[in-house]
Order: C-alpha cells, then structure tokens, then sequence
C-alpha cells in the first residue's frame, strides 16, 4: 500500500461556545508520519475526527490524494484508525476483530482468516486469534486494533493516543513498533497525542496545535531547538524563565550578554527562554568566592542530573548535568551559574508572569 | 408481590443513582441530526401509560358522588380500625429484621474481602436461593414445619420455641423469614460498599497502628460503610413494609395485610392508602439514592 | 503466621449466617421436598402426579403463560423505552425516567391492585369516564391481569437495560464505520450480540417476577385467572380435600423448579454481559 497526501484547508468547528478548530491548515505528505501534538482541548482529536469522518467541519475542507472527502460517510473512507482504548468488540475474537472490515464486505471466511492471520503475525501477537477482548492485556488489545485498522490497507492511518492507557513500558515498545511498521509499510499516518516524548520521538514531523490553530510544525529537532513561538518553546521540552533586559545588542541575563533568536518583544524587561541544558553549572570550592546559587534538588535520570538550583536573588533555574557527574552536586553544594553561548528565545515578561519561573523537574 | 421486591431492588441502585452509569458518550452534535420520531412516540405512550393510573387513583379517592372534591378518604386511614396497630407492627418487624440481618451478613461479608475468598461462592450461592424460590412455596414450608413440629416436639423445649415465634404480636417467625428474603440486597450492597474502600488496605492499615481486630471493625470498618449499610436497611425496610405472601399465608395483621382486609369494606380508603404507600415507596428510594449519591461523592 | 491465623479467624465470621441460613430456610425446604413425597406417611410420588393434572396442571400451565407473555412484551416495550431515553440528550428525561423506573419497578402487591382497580376496575374512574363498561371491558381477566404486571415489568427492564446499552461504547459504533460497516450491519454483528445477554436476562428477571406474583393477582381476580401461587395459597389455607393437602407442597415444588431452570439460563448470561460491559 502507498501512502496518500492528506491536506486539512482552512478547517474550522464549534461546539457550541467552544471553538475546537480554528481555520486549521496542514499537509501530510505521502508516507509521512506526523503526530499532532496540543494540550487537551486544542483541536487535534477534532481534526483527526474530521478526517476519518465522525464529525463535520463547520468551514473548509479535508482532501486526500487532492478529492475532496469532506462529504464522504465515515464507513466509505479509507482511513484505518485506532482508538484510545476499548474500541474492540467485546463480542468476537482477535481474529473476528481483525476480519471484522472483509466481513462487511463479504469477503469468504477461509480468506478472511488467512488474512487476519496475516495480520496478527505483522503487529507480533501471531496466536492470540481466539481470544477475546477480555482475555487480552491492553498493549495486546491495541495490537489488535493496529491490525484490525490496517486491514482493509487503507490509505492512510490514523491514531488517537492508542498509546495513553497503556503502562509506560509497554508504551514505549509499542511506539517503536507502531513507528517501524508504519515505515515498512510506507503508510501516511497522523498520530494525535499529548505527550511531547511521544511526538518527538515517533515522527518525522510533529505539528503543535494551540486554540484549534497551527502554532509550528517542524521536525522533532527544530521544533526543540528552534521553537517559533514561546508557547511552543514552553510545550516541547523543559524551559528556565529567567529575567532579562533587552537592549540593542542582544538580552542581558544572569550578567551575560546573548543574542536573540526571532524577533525580541519591545519591552525593556523581558523573560529569556533557556533549556536546562544551555545552563552551565560548576561547583565552587569550599576555600573559593560565593557561588551564584545553591542546589536545592537534585533529580539523578541516568546519563543526566537535572538540578533545581536556587539563585541568590530568589530565582529557581534548572540546569543539567552529566549524571556521572552528580555527586559532586548534592544539595547544599554552592555554585556557579552561567548560559551556553547561543542566540535564545525571548518572550515579553507580561506573558507568563514571574509565577511560571520554573518549570516541574520532571518535565523532560 | 413480596415475591417481586426483591429481584427489583437490586436494579433500583445502578438505575436511579446520577453518576452511577457510565459516562455518557459525548455528544457528537457534528452528525446529521434525523427526527427522531419514534422516540417522542414511545415517550408519549410511557406517560399515558404509567400516569394514568396514578392521576385516576387519586381522582378515585377523592371524587365523592354529588359532592365533588373531598380529602376525606385520606382522613379516614388514621381513623381506621387497626391502621396504627398494623402499621406499627410492620415498622418493629422491618426493624428487627434490619438489626438481625446486619448483624448477620456484615461479618460474613467483612470476612469473605479479608480473609476467606473461598467462601465467595458459598455466600453467592446462599444469597441467590432467595431469588429463585419464590415467597409462596418458602411460606409453604415454613407452614408445614409450624404445623407439624409441634406433633413431633411436643415434648421438647423446642415446643414452646415454636409457639413463641408465632406470637401474633409479634411474629418473630416473620423476622427469621424476611431475614431470608433481604439476605441478597443486605449482602449485595455492604459488599459492594466493602469494595468501594478497601477493607484490606484499611484494616492492614490499622492493624499495624495497633489496633484490634474488634476495634478494626467497629471504629474503621463500620464508619466507612455507613451509606452502604444505610442502603440496605432502605432495602430491607422497603421490602418489610410491602411483603404480603407471607403475613397474609401465615395470618399476621401487618400493614400490607391490612390494607387488602379493609378493601372489602372500604374501596376508596383502601386506594388512598395504596396512593399512600407509593408515597412512602416513592420517599424511601429518594432516600436511599441520596445516600448513594453521598457515598459516591465521598469516596 | 498472621495471616493464616486472620484467614481460619476470619472464616468463622461467615458462619452465623451460614448457620442461620441452613436452619431457617433449609429446614422449610427440606419439609417442603419431603412432603411432597409423603402421602398418608408413606412415601408417594402422588401428590406430584396430582399437582400436574387437571385444575393444578391448568394453574401451572396459567402462571408459565402470563408470566413469559409478560417477561417477552415487558422486555420489548422495556427495551424501547430504555433506547429512548440513553439516545435523547436531555439529562433531566434521563433521571426523571429511572427515578420513577426506580419506583414503579418497587410498585408491587394490593396497591398496585388497588390502584388499578380504580382506574379500570368496573367502578374505575376510566372506566366510567369512558363508558368502556357498556363494552364488554372487564380488567378481571388474563389479560387485565397483563396489563397490570407490565406496570411493574416494563420499568424493571428499563433499570436492567440502561447500563447495557450506556455500556455500548461509542468506539464500537465508529470502529464499525471505520471498517466500513453500515448502521444495520454494526447492530447485526455487535450491538444486538453484545446487548443479548442484558436483554435475555431482564426478560427471565420479568419472568421470575410475574412468575411468583401473589399479591396483586390475589387481590385484583381473586381465583378467576388461574394462577399457581393462587392455587398455593388456597390449599394451605385449608381450602383442599382431605389428605390432599400436600399437593400444596408439591405444587410449590413444581413452581422452584421451573422458577430454578429459568435462573439456570439467566446466570451465564448475568456473567457474559458483566465481561463484555466492564
């Protein structure tokens, strides 16, 4: 099967008061995989619903392969999707699940086994066929919706949180095995999620969805290193708000002078947007100067430490240090802080407030 | 319709409880909406259906031929031969019977979540017989053995048991048969108010401060589950206060008995009592829902 | 150690109740069987040939008949009116029909009798206001009796069936359509397979309700329908030939045993419709 271009112009709905979507714009190229990625709310299970044809765009359209499908009843789409949880009939096995779609379409049993067989042997559960709903874990039920959504070789694939109510474990190899056959398959998939590790690590482009409107899609690494607006920079990944003041060269912050990345607000005092890992912490010796602050938390994560360290100004900053490092940053330890060299983000300091400062720890 | 009662009750709680269905499917106002007209049909229907009789009994009791409207019928209960003795006699026996059977299936429900799963199905079975065997054949053989035991007792201790139980103003047979019938929704509903908390975690929880197994019952398990026992003394009141098959086979004057011995005379103050005793059916649920509700948003 | 001293303890807890159980509805039942096969003291098949012949058999046969023609039309009508209530989007419908579901189902014995009598007895305020009395309506009969069992039937399969059908999924229904499936074809393979056990089993709960209603038919037809639990009640009160009054006992027998079988198919289902509706 070959992937086709799914391209969402201009999609809005409302229900009721609320707006979901916005005048949504977004291409999917053919084979991609792109995750939608937004805080609850923002539209993206709306859109993917657009598509696969259970709700109806107020204004625009939905075109796959360039037809407009917009109008096309959800049982003549060609969009397989797997839901959240517990979209297995609790009335038929494994195989029946799967064979569920040639079923509808007449296909003769024995073909319909064979193939559901098929099936279940690529998402790797090749001797689950009789079982029922009930007797299968959750990863192994949401294996079975893969296949039971792929079925019918649809032209495009779609998933909305198949991985949300799984145990992180089991989460994490499903992804790679969802991500693996996807690209064996060549499928164009839309993949709506929450959680930015998901979206990051999975697709080839993750696109933020904010108020039912687009804020960037981007590749995982631009979108971490180059977020365009402050609310992406805020949703993808852990970010230190810290205090500065804009002038003609750059922002000052934590007494070093950097350039600014984008555009800088035309306010003088400004938050600077620094990840935890462009925060440069060294000890200070127990005979040396006053450090700069004082590690309050250390969180050890295996290759890194991520420290809460707590400026003599009151202000907190998250910094990361090598994990093999950490014991030299136990809290209590005084040290110095300082920024890695590079242009950083900045956002007027009206937007998030001093309360925002600090990031959780354990957001990654 | 005592024999009913029971098989009812235990579907009035996951029914008329807010929140207790699963949530419901979210509103997907984007589909094409159809008139749905065969449900404003089958509304329809329903209200006529379960209305009319409701509106026409009250009508009934109060329409007095060539003199329109009166209450009178309703002041008449009061006023009525044996209405309080009745009624007095079915509240202490609904009372006796909520006492005995707590105190009968709270430990046994206790024990079968702590320590004793295996008993489950002894219990399930146990509290299943009643549903099948309907109250007429039960109050077949409890009349059986009361007439035949004291032929075979007559010189035993156990004689004079038998004719004390049958005391007519106070049965007590009556309470060791609506124990019987009450057993599946008192123990349905504590051991389901038991899940809800976590008696093992509970008890473990208190056992290692210290306390004692007496002591884990009375100052831990008990407060945990007031609305759950609340629930199923409603239950068993409810079902105390409407059973007839037995009172009437055995010829005890309860309420339910009561009302169908003045009907002969009385037609219109025998309706107004039935009016009001929906009334009392009617509050009961509303109570022991609250109670639910309660429970629900407690735990 | 601890624990198995708390689980030979705990054991112990359960057996008041067991003990209880045994004595007081044990004894009776065993009374009752042994009754049954007891005529003028020796032991007799009898009395249960005679509880299947003739009046006796055409009670049985009376009490099996209204009771499956109420369970069956009490299960569709149910059904229907369930259906309409989780489909309509209104949560005051909603509540204001299972509170009421709640009680009706409850609404049981003389006072539904009563009730009805004085709406379509022969005196009835719809009865008269109608004139249905010139008509030839009598509500003492098999089918009044109907009528009046639905009262309590229909709601009583509402409250049954409303968590089944809020337990059909949403996701089932779009992953039906997903796979191409019509709106008939995902009721034909899973929304009626998936709703059968809930259904057949508020149909044998209606059943086993009518089946041992006294009450009400006692108090409303007296002994013009011919009901089993009417003829029960007739013979231990006295009313039966000499040395024929174990027949009530076999009668009652005759009664645990259909009431039995018919619980028999309702508990696999109960625990089928409890797996898929988690």
């Amino acid at each position: 099967m070959n992937g086709a271009r799914v391209e969402f112009r201009g999609l809005r709905r409302r229900f009721g008061s609320t707006v979901a979507l916005d005048g949504l714009d977004l291409t999917v190229e053919p084979g991609e995989l792109i995750a939608l990625l937004g805080p609850s709310g923002c539209g993206k299970t709306t859109a993917l619903r657009c598509l696969a044809g259970f709700e109806q765009p107020d204004e625009g359209e939905v075109l796959v392969d360039g037809a407009d499908i917009t109008r096309v009843p959800a049982n003549r789409r060609d969009a397989g999707m797997v839901f959240q949880s517990y979209s297995l009939f609790p009335n038929l096995n494994a195989r029946d699940n799967v064979g569920f779609g040639m079923r509808v379409r007449k296909v003769p049993a024995a073909r319909r086994h064979a193939r559901a067989q098929e099936l279940l042997e690529l998402v790797g559960l090749p001797s689950v066929g009789d079982r029922y709903p009930h007797q299968l874990s959750g990863g192994q039920q949401q294996r079975v919706a893969l296949a039971r959504a792929l079925a019918l070789e649809p032209r495009v694939l779609l998933l909305d949180e198949p991985l949300s109510a799984l145990d992180a474990k089991v989460r994490v190899t499903l992804r790679e095995e969802i991500r693996r056959l996807q690209l064996s398959l060549g499928i164009t998939t839309i993949f709506v999620t929450h959680d930015q590790e998901e979206a990051l690590s999975m697709a080839d482009r993750v696109a933020v969805l904010r108020d039912g409107r687009l804020e960037q899609v981007a590749d995982p690494a631009t979108l971490y290193d180059r977020p365009a607006t402050p609310f992406v920079a805020e949703f993808v990944g852990a970010m230190n708000h810290l205090p500065g003041l804009v002038s003609g060269d750059g922002v000052t912050v934590l007494g070093q002078t950097l350039p600014v990345e984008g555009r800088a607000p035309g306010t003088a005092r400004a938050d600077v947007l620094v990840r935890p890992e462009a925060v440069l912490v060294t000890p200070v010796d127990a005979s040396g100067a006053e450090g700069d602050g004082i590690v309050m938390v250390s969180s050890f994560r295996g290759s890194t430490a991520r420290l809460r360290v707590r400026l003599s100004d009151g202000t907190e900053v998250l910094a990361d240090v090598p994990g093999h490092d950490s014991a030299r940053f136990a809290p209590g330890t005084a040290v110095r802080v300082g920024l890695v060299d590079r242009p950083v983000l900045v956002s007027a300091r009206s937007e998030t407030g001093a309360a925002a400062a600090v990031p959780e720890p354990d957001v990654v | 319709m005592a024999s009913l009662t029971p098989q009812v009750t235990t579907q009035v709680t996951p029914g008329t409880v807010p929140g207790a269905a699963p949530a419901p499917a979210p509103s997907r106002p984007g589909r094409p909406r159809r008139p749905r007209v065969w449900r404003g049909v089958v509304l329809a229907l329903a209200a006529v259906y379960f209305l009319v009789p409701l509106i026409a009994s009250f009508v009934f009791t109060v329409k007095v031929p060539n003199q329109g409207f009166s209450l009178d019928a309703y002041g008449q209960i009061f006023s009525a031969e044996g209405f309080g003795g009745s009624l007095l006699l079915s509240l202490g026996l609904g009372v006796a019977t909520i006492v005995l059977v707590l105190l009968l299936t709270l430990p046994a429900a206790v024990a079968v979540r702590l320590g004793a799963p295996r008993l489950r199905p002894v219990l399930e079975v146990v509290c299943t017989l009643p549903l099948v065997v309907p109250p007429i054949t039960f109050v077949a053989g409890i009349s059986t053995v009361l007439r035949w035991g004291p032929d075979y007792l007559a010189s035993t201790p156990f004689y004079q048991t038998m004719i004390a139980v049958q005391n007519p103003d106070f049965p007590v047979v009556l309470v060791l048969a609506y124990v019987v019938l009450a057993l599946p929704f008192a123990y349905r509903s504590l051991d389901a108010g038991l899940g809800a908390i976590d008696v093992r975690t509970l008890s473990e929880a208190a056992r290692n401060l210290g306390a004692s197994w007496p002591h884990v019952l009375l100052r831990v398990i008990i407060p945990n589950m007031r609305s759950a026992m609340a629930s199923a003394s409603f239950l068993t009141l409810a079902l105390v206060l409407g059973e007839f098959t037995i009172a009437r086979l055995l010829s005890f004057q309860t309420f339910p008995n009561w009302i169908y011995r003045i009907s002969g005379s009385q037609a219109q103050v025998s309706v107004a009592v039935s009016v009001f005793s929906l009334l009392i059916t009617w509050l009961l649920l509303l109570a022991l829902s609250s109670a639910g509700a309660r429970q629900r948003s407690g735990s | 150690m601890r624990d198995s001293r708390t689980r030979s303890k705990s054991r112990w807890a359960a057996v008041p109740l067991l003990v209880f159980v045994v004595i007081v509805f044990g004894v009776p039942m065993l009374v009752l069987l042994g009754g049954t096969f007891t005529k003028e003291g020796t032991l007799s098949t009898a009395n249960l040939t005679e509880s299947l012949q003739g009046a006796y058999l055409t009670a049985l046969l009376g009490s099996v008949k209204i009771s499956a023609l109420v369970a069956v039309l009490g299960g569709v009508l149910g059904t229907f009116l369930a259906q309409a209530v989780v489909t309509s989007r209104s949560r005051t419908l909603r509540e204001a029909v299972l509170t009421a579901s709640g009680v009706l189902a409850n609404f049981g014995g003389v006072p539904l009798a009563f009730a009805w009598i004085a709406t379509l007895g022969n005196a009835g305020v719809v009865t008269t206001t109608l004139g249905l009395g010139g008509h030839g309506w009598s509500l003492y009969n098999f089918w009044g009796l109907t009528l009046v069992y639905l009262y309590f039937s229909i709601p009583l399969q509402v409250l049954t069936v409303v968590p089944a059908l809020d337990g059909l999924r949403p996701q089932w229904r779009e992953a039906a359509q997903n796979n191409g499936a019509s709106t008939w074809q995902f009721w034909r393979y899973v929304g009626i397979p998936v709703l059968t056990p809930a259904l057949l089993g508020g149909v044998v709960l209606l059943f086993g309700g009518a089946f041992s209603a006294y009450a009400t038919a006692q108090a409303m037809v007296g002994s013009t329908v011919p009901l089993v639990t009417l003829k029960i009640a007739d013979a231990l009160t006295g009313n039966v030939l000499i040395g024929h009054e174990n027949v009530a006992l076999a009668l009652s027998l005759d009664m645990i045993v259909v009431a039995g079988l018919v619980m028999a198919v309702y508990l696999p289902l109960q625990r089928r419709s409890a797996r898929w509706l988690r």
